[in-house]
């Protein structure tokens, strides 16, 4: 994996002349004797990062220092995370939701508080209360707008509407403040601290003032006041509360506005903190918010506090192992590790029980509408008929990615709408099926059509594998580590250079071949793919007749009595998975010899999220579903292209609609 | 079209009329003006590149030169009086995405040339079906090694690894330091350049101490900073872009590291200064395009820009423009034919260029050698040349 045991370490003989304290700025001035450290290696090992690893040997003093360096870094890291953290737990405390678009409002908060800054030059005190009472109102908005319609909805409806939201939002900032990052300057004092070898300033301080204070006075909200109570009954039962007198629609507006509030002021001193806002800056904090919540403990908010920390202490410990490249790897590899062995988060005790639903309703249940036999025969004709009638490469071409797509979403409808497991980090599947497919063809030479089918069976238990850990788990927790495992194989393909090349990706993967033949033209393609469409999508109408169908969906409405039963849970889901992973892995292997060019970003997370997007829009468990999904949201951002610059934003409102008026997506879940 | 779609938007809020009034005003006088020189059935260019996601700034920086340079093209009469225009379609980056506007291209007839992608994912992926179908993928962009590797019909003028990085290292050699640390960007870019470094600092008498890769989303890299630190460098190289590069400086000073920062020349924009702060003070940097640089094309290049757009330009403006003034040249020279395109590319020569000086196709590597560069320093808050003081003296 990486060589640095081999190859590149040095040995620093040179004690080192200081890491006092009081020296602000001198402290880590090079030592003069440092040319006496002694190379041991004469060339620079081919490992990905951590080329170079220094283990000072005779000065223990030198260790302390770094360790000390490392964890007052971790804290600090940690600190900015615990901001964003609280204003998740909040929201999932009483919605049970993760808010994927409070990392849109953070970035609101962030050039909210720019425009005052530059435009007005208000004062910072002025500038923070203005990004709290407009963020506020964006909590306000959201929560009237796009969740308060979705009440009594399948669960899945809100948490894919607040994915609709951050798409919209996030454009919205793009377009009206361009996607170039921008300078924040803070208006602190630039007075410092010296800890260890480096040192904090007046905006750690604040930040983890405003974050322990803001956890303080919302924990004694909770805990004290009658509306703090209220909040907690709407958590624990809503019909309850609103039985008992709650205006429940009250206190979940109250909520988002508190946590928005919180979070748009995160982004404001995060920014100012880096000196830096960009459009593209909120993805990253909602996966950093989530998992640091996860590790406290979901809805907990002094928890959120708490695991915010150790998150930022394990990757900095993470660096100082491996490498930065490793961060986000650590990150990951604890959440999976918490949500195995304490689901409740490491400080949620015996009190965080899980909200989960026991019964189905997770999924809308509806029912699907019946498609006549003929009537699907006669679509599968004009399917294949329309390279005749329209030549056009481009809009094959279109189709033919549509195809790669339902074949990833009659995988991930099997997974979640059948068996009930929603996956957030399906694009893993096709990373990895392309990866087998494209170094199987390249390296041991295997015929692409070998290849391709090896990789779909390399995926399927390579996939089932990663999931494994996770079997135990429900809802909300199963959509949280699906997603940090498509996290984690994106970074092992990265770091893993010796079999994937890394960063620069594999080049020059042969094309598709049948006996010898290669496959090109845009048509032939778009025949082979509509061709394992049709034949996976046969092969899951026969799986959902039978038995296995059956058992599944037992699974998903209600795995207690499916157990009673004695159905062994753990054994059916792998099943699914394996399937499952094998559509995606023929997905991705085809991919992979279309594109010739493969890196580990070619299946990033927004794969993952539209792939999603396309089983809800079909309807969850519905096989058709999914293939009428994958054309209609892989051929609708083409059609909208007319209007480049809009066409995100179009594409979020339209899902928005879609799950307001049709949460059962287009063809009824099954 | 593409020369108005610009007005509109809003890029500083405090500026916002006057900003509007003022493009609106150039708007109006542009396009008569080029109109008036050229008519008949516009030579179109494809673009493909972000106008959304995560890059979407650099299609922002690209739309900017690609303009400059049109207004000046068509201001000459076009493409032997016809008038050059561009269609800029939105690929986000994503492999998916390129490939069908390469679809798209490619079955277009009147798109004589493709522009872009702007990331090697989704250049590559594209790259068999331009090669297929004998349109010239002009990745101006794309300094992976491999790209120009995947057909005779791909193309690059972007800046080569092995000639700029080499030229960094002997920049931190004359700064006399002798012990690096790198930090690079962790894609193909970074990774490459990496090695490239690694291997050319030996050359110069320099050790490189530490090598760290990070993720192009990375904001925090005071832990990374700490690895730093404990190898004892005595200059710190940076291999980013200017928004990571700024990050990186600020955190620099505040671990308390004091070693003199070396940075590649993608950090070159003003927007490193304004990102850096106080941190960018000092910074030594490479840069292939400065804009006191006297040579006329940089100069006619630079005013050019200021009017038009009231702001200083940086790398990703003028390789933009560039590419558009070659490919003009190249088409006025040897017709707008897709074959002729991809044949003239390789005859054409010197054509004015505002990195190279002047540039010329090796028709092997279908790629241009010799950028020249300034050494330059952070200095009173912009970039000035090199005044030749070696730090701490």
């Amino acid at each position: 994996m990486d060589e640095t045991g081999r190859g590149g370490v040095i040995a620093i003989a040179a004690k080192r002349s200081s890491s006092a304290p009081g020296g602000l700025r001198q402290s880590a001035r090079r030592s003069p004797n440092a040319q006496s450290g002694r190379r041991s290696a004469n060339t620079m090992p081919k490992g990905l990062s951590s080329v170079v690893r220094v283990l000072p040997s005779d000065s223990s003093e030198c260790h302390l220092g770094s360790f000390i360096d490392y964890t007052v870094n971790g804290l600090v890291v940690g600190n900015i995370y615990a901001l964003l953290a609280v204003g998740l737990a909040l929201i999932f405390g009483v919605a049970n939701l993760i808010n994927f678009a409070h990392g849109s409002v953070y970035t609101i908060g962030a050039y909210i508080g720019w425009a005052c800054i530059t435009c007005l030059h208000t004062p910072l005190p002025v500038t923070m209360l203005i990004v709290i009472a407009a963020c506020g109102l964006v909590g306000v908005i959201i929560e009237r707008v796009g969740l308060r319609p979705l009440q009594g909805s399948a669960r899945i409806a809100p948490l894919l509407a607040t994915i609709g939201i951050s798409f919209v939002l996030d454009q919205l900032v793009q377009l009206v403040f361009s996607p170039d990052p921008r300078a924040l300057p803070s208006e602190l004092p630039n007075w410092q601290i010296a800890i260890g070898g480096g040192t904090i300033g007046a905006l750690d301080i604040l930040i983890a003032g405003i974050g322990l204070l803001s956890a303080a006075v919302l924990f004694a909200f909770l805990r004290f006041t009658k509306l703090g109570w209220a909040v907690r009954a709407t958590a624990q039962d809503r019909e309850a509360a609103l039985q008992m007198g709650v205006d429940v629609n009250a206190v979940n507006s109250a909520v988002f506005a508190v946590a928005s509030a919180l979070g748009g002021l995160s982004g404001l001193l995060v920014g100012m903190y880096y000196n830096h806002i960009d459009p593209a800056m909120s993805f990253q904090a909602t996966l950093k918010g989530v998992v640091a919540q996860v590790i406290g403990g979901v809805g907990n908010v002094p928890g959120a506090i708490a695991g915010s920390l150790v998150l930022g202490l394990i990757e900095s410990y993470g660096i100082a192992l491996l490498g930065t490249t490793y961060r986000n790897l650590f990150a990951f590899v604890l959440l999976i590790a918490i949500l195995v062995w304490r689901p409740n988060g490491l400080f949620g005790g015996r009190a965080g029980t899980q909200a989960e639903p026991l019964t189905g309703t997770f999924i809308a249940p509806s029912r699907p509408l019946r498609v006549p036999r003929p009537a699907l025969w006669m679509l599968v004709a004009l399917a294949a008929a329309l390279p005749l009638a329209i030549p056009s490469p481009y809009v094959l071409q279109t189709l033919t990615n549509a195809w790669l797509a339902a074949m990833l979403a009659l995988s991930l409808t099997l997974m979640a709408g059948t068996a009930g497991q929603i996956s957030l980090g399906h694009a893993a599947l096709l990373s990895i099926g392309a990866y087998a497919s494209a170094l199987l063809a390249l390296d041991l030479n295997v015929p692409t059509l070998l290849s391709v089918l090896a990789a779909g069976v390399v995926t399927g238990a390579l996939g089932t594998l990663l999931i494994f850990p996770a079997f135990r788990l429900r809802g909300h927790y199963i959509a949280i580590a699906t997603l940090a495992i498509g996290e984690i194989v994106g970074l092992v393909i990265l770091n893993w250079e010796s079999l994937t090349r890394g960063a620069i990706g594999v080049t020059g993967i042969p094309p598709l071949s049948v006996f010898g033949q290669d496959i090109y033209s845009a048509q032939a393609v778009y025949w082979l793919c509509l061709a394992v469409v049709i034949g996976l999508a046969l092969l899951q109408m026969r799986l959902l007749g039978s038995h296995f169908g059956r058992t599944l969906r037992a699974i998903r409405d209600d795995d207690v009595a499916a157990r009673c039963y004695g159905i062994s849970l753990d054994r059916y889901k792998a099943l699914a998975f394996a399937f499952g992973g094998f559509g995606a892995g023929i997905s991705g292997a085809i991919t992979a010899h279309l594109f010739s060019y493969l890196n580990y970003e070619t299946f990033n997370s927004q794969v993952s999220l539209s792939a999603l997007a396309i089983v809800i829009l079909g309807g969850m468990g519905n096989v058709l579903g999914a293939i009428v999904g994958a054309v209609a949201l892989v051929g609708l951002p083409e059609i909208f292209r007319v209007t480049t610059e809009y066409r995100v934003l179009i594409y979020g409102i339209a899902l928005l609609l879609l799950i307001r008026f049709r949460p059962q997506g287009l063809l009824g879940t099954v | 079209m593409s020369e108005r779609e610009d007005s509109g938007l809003v890029r500083h809020l405090g500026k916002i009329l006057a900003a509007a009034a003022a493009w609106a005003f150039l708007g109006a006088m542009v396009l008569p003006a080029a109109q008036a020189q050229t008519s008949g059935e516009p030579v179109l260019i494809g673009v493909s590149g972000p106008l959304t996601g995560q890059n979407a700034q650099y299609g922002a920086q690209w739309k900017k030169g690609f303009d400059l340079a049109l207004e000046e093209v068509n201001g000459k009469g076009g493409i032997k009086g016809r008038p050059l225009q561009y269609v800029f379609e939105d690929s986000q980056a994503d492999p998916r995405q390129s490939v069908a506007i390469a679809q798209k291209f490619v079955s277009d007839p009147k798109i004589v040339v493709e522009v872009g992608d702007f990331s090697s994912t989704a250049s590559m992926a594209a790259s068999p079906i331009y090669q297929r179908a004998g349109l010239v993928q002009f990745g101006f962009t794309n300094s992976h090694p491999n790209f120009t590797k995947g057909g005779d019909y791909m193309w690059s003028n972007s800046i080569s690894q092995a000639d700029e990085t080499p030229r960094l290292a002997k920049y931190a050699a004359d700064l006399g330091l002798k012990r690096l640390a790198v930090l690079y960007l962790n894609t193909d870019w970074g990774r490459t350049s990496d090695k490239i470094f690694i291997d050319s600092a030996k050359g110069f008498g320099a050790d490189v101490v530490a090598s760290e890769g990070y993720q192009p989303d990375e904001k925090d890299f005071r832990s990374t900073l700490v690895r730093v630190r404990d190898a004892k460098p005595d200059g710190i190289v940076l291999i980013s872009y200017y928004a990571d590069g700024a990050l990186i400086a600020r955190q620099v000073r505040s671990v308390g590291l004091t070693q003199p920062i070396v940075a590649i020349g993608s950090v070159y924009s003003p927007k490193f200064i304004e990102l850096g702060g106080e941190a960018a003070a000092g910074v030594y940097t490479e840069s292939n395009f400065f804009p006191s640089d006297p040579r006329p094309e940089v100069q006619s290049f630079v005013t050019k820009f200021r009017a038009r757009y009231n702001e200083e330009p940086d790398d990703f403006n003028a390789v933009a423009y560039d590419t558009i003034i070659l490919l003009a040249a190249v088409m006025n020279q040897y017709g707008t034919d897709r074959k002729a395109i991809h044949d003239g590319l390789g005859l054409i020569k010197d054509v004015p260029s505002v990195i190279y000086g002047k540039a010329t196709f090796n028709p092997e590597t279908r790629r241009v050698a010799g950028a020249g560069a300034v050494y330059l320093v952070v200095k009173n808050g912009q970039f000035e040349l090199w005044d030749g003081k070696k730090p701490g003296s």
